[in-house]
């Protein structure tokens, strides 16, 4: 486990920025007590510094996760969010996108969001922006890029995805043994 | 018997040629000979058929021979040929008629066949109860099938490939196949002249449709059915009788009572379930006993509003189908959603009316009394009816006796308490425990009256609490929640009051239990309909029950003759209660018992006089007794009561102090500590503590609603020392709980700040268990070992905390980076999006806002002055320097000194002739003015004296100040500099003094007046520049600067190279300015026609 060293945190933040933007900021600068990223097995760990000090007594190779984990860097070196990240996405998220609730079960199925199962949009939703995906019922389903900015969505026919899928909760059942 | 057919005759052939020809094979009978003949008659072809009798053997001789012979010139051809058709006809009609001959034995064979099955049992080729695949005896082919009917066994011939077989087949193995045909709906045909295009049916609308008739269009109607219906109940109703509004305040009390029977019969009576049925019946019942329009208009507009919000939401619905949804960036989540739309109707439906409210929010905690006594709310609903006929009556009675004329709410408080009172007295006659459920439902219903949205009841909220309570402490938040209800609520909690303190402290489970153990047994009672009363009984009753005596004692009094004194029934009362309890009664709390019974009975005193009613004294004094025999037996209860709490309490210090006592060692201050044991011992003893407490508090400072910390813990002093005082003055408790509960929610002194929080939090950890209890003696070692370990570890965590920091400082950098790179439209545009987002109708000036002076168009004009003005100032710098101005400041600073100089000079009466000439105008002017020597009056002065010539002359003046400019080179400039430091401090009026004397465009003359002004000057500062200004020349003086200056201006100052390079420099200068000016003005260009 090892903090993150510049380019990595950069591309992170990059990626982050997709969906909550400066929000950022929240995150690393918190009121509420310190807290960091750290890296381990190529995955970014959140998590509080007094977790930080308790996972200081366990060796590298038995540590299989600490806090929070937002995602992983592929071998490309490209920052990956898992569905872990979403706890802390879906309150800062910038601009969200809310399912019917007939849609809600596809996405959770992995598959993308079509105009019909669209109930609703952020305002000004630009093209490939990062969104995060409600249900109508305000519970926090999952992420993905918006496929069509705003205006676009509304003039589509029912069947084109609005909504690329990149992760939802229903990895925590799917994926489960993957997720850490 | 054969035809031939001989073919190729020659056309000479007659027949009996050929009958000669042919006679030798056999019998020739008859010869047909034909000729074809063409148009013309020229036969081409003859032929001819003869029939031979003739054997096979002749005939194929006579073929061999004759065939394909030559004979008289054509060739012969033979066949046999088809019978003729007469003949074949004969022979038919002959087979015909043979046959006709044989029908009848065919016949005869079907009877007979027919016969015989119908012996065999088979009538109409049916056999009735026939298993299928029996044969038919004596029917060898013959077979029943299914639905009895009896077949032939076939046998079918097969011809499959060369093989030819047989195949039986047997149909009652195939008797699945079969199916039964209705012949008679077969047969049903209509003929076609009876078809028709009429298309029969009713008036339905179907049936109208399907012809062809639509109705005219009607616009959808809005869901009013129910409103009309309402109505037209109401227009009848309103028409029928005049409604009786005498007061809208009795009419509320008595709709809110029909509601609460509702309510009581969908609590009692129904599932909770369904509050719908309940509101369905509201305005029903409302409709029996109408009082007012109003109350029914009130209900329809409830209804009608919670239509239309159902309305509005399937409309959203049906929206959201329909429509993508967009929604702004600052679109806030809502957390709570998960309740469904069905729950959220329901809300929105009940919103609508107070007691539906009540009615909806009571079910899901009915209380268990009335639940588990059904025949409680039928005596309760007679009980309202009684009290509703009599309240009319009383209120009526009241109205016109009410002089006073006190409030109405006091007014229809009382005679609630009065009548539950009576009811009280009458029922305790018969059934003395009926008068619990009265007082609750008098409770109930002067809530209602004041129509309260907090749930009133005290008995739900009882429940509530102790649901509360049982899982274990209550947090803070609930705390609030509370004690806003209770503020809410005017009357007392009854029931709840007594036993509220334990869920206050909530630690100690054989509180809670016995807490629990009381409701159950309140139940229990009600159920059997005892005497015995545990407190919540006690308390609830008392109340109403000593209010009661007292008024119908009052009213005795008042019937009586009147020297009867108060005091006497008053202190008679207290006596009881001092008699009556033979615990031990601490002296102060007996005397803060009579203080208070005192001012009670000051209160009533105060309150409105009321009629006597029913002046019957011995009944009066029959409910005395009984009133106070029951108060005796509550005492004796609560005494018990109180025993067993002593014993609990004294069990629980026990336990207490040996957990907590002298095993730890103490680091903290002894008084705290003290006062936390006393608070503790004081939480274990009993409930009875704290009422007490607020008791004493009552003495100390009456009506003191923000207690102080000091005074209550002066009280707990008080009382601690003296437990057995604990028992008794129970009576009262229900005053001090009033107070109780206000400061029932106040923070504990122990929990207070941050140790507090510890220390709560350390209690909790253990919950009730008292063995476990914890104090602030554990917190403070705690305290300090934590302390101990800080100090030990800060140098290490510093450290950490130091590299976290920088690692957020760095990721900051990071962050900042990265949106400043990628993410700056993003955040430009979130500020925009800010800035619209901020509400301009929504936003109001306030001047005294430094922020809100951009709302000021006045800044810019000034903007706008300022740009002018630079620009302005540019041209001028451009044109001519500071100079213009300085030459102001310059002369008019000097004119101050010229006047007192003048002055001097005319008392002198010396100098230049031409400047005198200046001056003695100026002089004559200023004498004019009133020969003032201060100057700024005089200035003032002569600007008075005469305002159009000065403006004359200020239009004059700017020419001459531009000439000047332009003659005066930089040597005058200097020379104003120098001077400008002595100019002091300058007013406009002494400009345009100066631009009196320089009308006369004597430039000369100017320049002298300021030389000599110059000279005149006492100031120290007159410089070498003065001398040389005394000759007489036009333009020019000696030694005049310019001219040293002038020529150089013609020599070159450096080399022509240099001067080159120089140019060389600025050229490529210019043009880069050039050229950016050039982009700057085509991107402008671009952008304004992209806009």
């Amino acid at each position: 486990m090892r903090p993150l060293t510049d380019e990595e945190t950069k591309t992170m933040f990059e990626k982050l920025s997709k969906y909550i933007g400066e929000n950022i900021k929240l995150l690393v600068d918190r009121p509420d007590g310190s807290y960091c990223f750290r890296l381990h097995n190529d995955r970014v760990y959140y998590m509080s510094e007094k977790i930080l000090k308790l996972a200081t007594h366990i060796s590298r190779d038995k540590l299989v996760s600490v806090g929070t984990c937002f995602g992983k860097f592929t071998k490309t070196i490209k920052f990956r969010l898992h569905i872990t990240a979403l706890d802390f996405l879906a309150p800062y998220a910038k601009f969200k996108v809310w399912l019917k609730p007939g849609s809600e079960q596809s996405f959770l199925y992995g598959n993308h969001v079509l105009k019909s199962g669209l109930g609703r949009i952020t305002e000004n939703t630009m093209q490939y922006q990062g969104v995060v995906v409600y249900s109508l019922t305000d519970v926090p389903l999952g992420f993905g890029v918006a496929a069509k900015c705003t205006q676009e969505c509304r003039q589509m026919d029912p069947m084109s995805i609005v909504v690329f899928h990149q992760a939802d909760v229903g990895e925590f059942i799917r994926n489960e043994d993957t997720l850490t | 018997m054969k035809r031939l057919y001989i073919g190729g005759l020659s056309h000479s052939v007659t027949q009996k040629d050929l009958k000669d020809r042919f006679g030798k094979f056999g019998d020739v009978e008859d010869v047909e000979v034909r000729t074809r003949r063409d148009d013309d008659g020229v036969p081409y072809k003859t032929f001819s058929y003869i029939n031979i009798n003739i054997s096979d053997a002749d005939l194929k001789k006579c073929m061999t021979v004759l065939n394909k012979s030559k004979w008289k010139g054509g060739t012969l051809q033979i066949e046999t040929a088809k019978e003729s058709f007469l003949n074949r006809l004969a022979e038919e009609r002959q087979t015909a008629e043979e046959q006709r001959l044989q029908q009848p034995e065919v016949e005869d064979e079907r009877q007979k066949m027919l016969d015989s099955l119908s012996k065999a049992g088979v009538d109409n080729f049916t056999m009735k109860a026939a298993v299928p695949g029996t044969e038919v005896p004596g029917h060898k082919d013959w077979v029943v099938s299914k639905f009895g009917r009896v077949l032939p066994v076939l046998q079918l011939k097969c011809q499959k490939g060369s093989r030819a077989r047989t195949v039986n087949y047997d149909p009652s193995k195939y008797s699945h196949n079969i199916r039964k045909l209705d012949r008679s709906t077969v047969e049903q045909h209509t003929p076609v002249t009876q078809l028709t295009w009429e298309e029969q049916g009713g008036d339905d609308d179907i049936s109208k449709k399907r012809r062809g008739e639509f109705p005219p269009y009607e616009p959808p109607r809005r869901k009013k059915s129910r409103k009309d219906v309402v109505k037209s109940h109401n227009a009848e109703g309103g028409a029928g009788r005049s409604p009786p509004r005498r007061s809208l305040l009795r009419v509320k009390t008595v709709v809110s009572v029909d509601h609460t029977e509702a309510r009581r019969f969908t609590n009692g009576d129904q599932p909770p379930t369904n509050h719908r049925l309940a509101q369905r019946r509201t305005p029903r019942s409302t409709d029996w006993d109408i009082d007012s329009d109003e109350e029914i208009h009130k209900m329809v507009t409830a209804q009608d509003t919670s239509h239309a919000a159902l309305q509005q939401q399937q409309q959203e619905e049906e929206e959201e189908d329909d429509q993508l949804e967009v929604v702004g960036l600052d679109y806030l989540v809502k957390s709570g959603w998960k309740g469904g739309p069905d729950h959220k109707d329901e809300n929105d439906y009940d919103s609508g009316d107070t007691d539906e409210l009540f009615a909806s929010r009571k079910p899901p905690l009915p209380p268990p009394q009335q639940r588990s006594t059904p025949q409680a709310p039928a005596q309760l609903s007679g009980n309202d009816r009684k009290r509703k006929m009599k309240k009319k009556k009383s209120t009526a009675g009241e109205e016109e006796d009410d002089s006073s004329g006190a409030e109405e709410e006091v007014a229809s408080r009382k005679p609630s308490g009065e009548h539950s009172s009576q009811n009280q007295s009458k029922k305790m006659k018969v059934l003395p425990v009926v008068s619990l459920p009265s007082s609750e439902s008098d409770e109930e219903d002067e809530d209602e009256e004041e129509l309260e949205s907090a749930d009133c009841s005290s008995d739900s909220d009882y429940e509530a609490m102790f649901s509360n309570v049982t899982r274990l402490e209550i947090s803070l938040a609930d705390l609030q929640k509370l004690a806003g209800e209770s503020s809410g609520q005017e009357t007392n909690l009854t029931a709840g009051s007594s036993e509220r303190p334990a869920p206050k402290k909530g630690t100690t489970p054989e509180e809670i239990l016995a807490a629990i153990m009381e409701d159950s047994s309140d139940d229990e009672q009600q159920q059997k309909k005892k005497k015995k009363k545990t407190k919540a009984v006690k308390v609830s009753t008392p109340l109403p029950a000593f209010q009661g005596t007292r008024a119908l004692t009052k009213d005795a009094v008042k019937a009586a003759p009147p020297s009867t004194p108060h005091s006497e029934s008053s202190s008679s009362e207290e006596e009881e209660r001092e008699n009556a309890p033979p615990a031990p009664h601490s002296e102060s709390s007996s005397e803060e018992e009579e203080e208070q019974s005192e001012e009670e009975v000051e209160e009533e005193k105060q309150t409105p006089v009321r009629v006597p009613l029913g002046a019957k004294e011995e009944e009066e004094r029959q409910r005395k007794t009984n009133m106070r025999r029951l108060a005796a037996v509550q005492q004796r209860q609560k005494e018990a009561e109180d025993h067993k709490k002593l014993i609990q309490g004294a069990l629980s210090n026990l336990d207490a102090p040996k957990a907590g006592a002298g095993k730890h060692i103490v680091f903290g201050s002894d008084e705290d500590d003290d006062e936390d044991d006393d608070e503790d011992e004081q939480q274990t003893t009993s409930e009875v503590t704290t009422p007490k407490k607020t008791l004493s508090q009552d003495g100390q400072s009456e009506d003191d609603a923000a207690v102080s910390e000091k005074e209550r813990t002066k009280g707990k002093v008080r009382v601690k020392p003296s437990v057995p005082q604990l028992f008794g003055g129970s009576e009262d408790e229900e005053d001090g709980d009033e107070e109780e509960d206000g400061s029932r929610f106040d923070v504990r002194p122990q929990f207070e700040g941050r140790v507090g929080q510890k220390l709560m939090a350390l209690q909790s950890r253990f919950g009730t268990d008292e063995r476990f209890r914890m104090d602030s003696r554990f917190l403070d070692e705690e305290e300090e070992e934590e302390e101990e370990e800080k100090s030990e570890k800060k140098k290490s965590v510093t450290e950490e905390e130091e590299a976290l920091e920088e690692e957020r400082k760095k990721n900051l950098s990071i962050l900042q980076s990265v949106l400043g790179s990628s993410q700056q439209t993003h955040s430009s545009k979130t500020a925009v999006k800010a800035k619209a987002f901020r509400d301009v109708s929504a936003l109001h000036y306030d001047p005294s806002r430094e922020e809100h002076a951009a709302f000021e168009t006045k800044t810019d004009e000034t903007k706008k002055e300022s740009k002018a003005a630079r620009r302005k100032k540019r041209e001028e710098a451009q044109k001519l320097p500071e100079v213009s101005k300085e030459i102001y400041y310059d002369v008019s600073g000097d004119l101050k000194a010229v006047f007192g100089q003048t002055k001097d000079e005319d008392v002198a009466g010396g100098g230049d002739e031409e400047t005198n000439w200046d001056r003695e105008e100026e002089a004559k002017e200023e004498e004019d003015g009133g020969g003032k020597e201060e100057q700024p009056t005089l200035q003032s002065s002569l600007l008075s004296a005469d305002p159009g010539a000065e403006n004359e002359e200020a239009s004059g003046f700017k020419f001459s100040f531009f000439e000047d400019d332009t003659e005066t080179g930089s040597g005058e400039t200097a020379e104003y500099k120098v001077e400008s430091i002595q100019a002091p401090k300058v007013s406009w009026q002494q400009d345009l003094r100066f631009q009196d004397s320089s009308s006369e465009e004597e430039e000369e003359e100017e320049q002298q007046q300021e030389e000599e002004e110059e000279q005149s000057n006492v100031t120290a500062k007159t410089t070498e520049e003065e001398t040389p200004s005394k000759t007489d020349l036009f333009f020019f003086y000696l030694g005049d600067s310019r001219l040293t200056e002038g020529p150089r201006l013609f020599c070159r100052p450096s080399q022509l190279e240099e001067q080159r390079e120089q140019w060389e420099e600025r050229r490529s200068e210019l043009r880069q300015e050039y050229r950016k000016k050039h982009k700057d003005a085509r991107r402008k260009l671009r952008s304004s026609l992209k806009s």
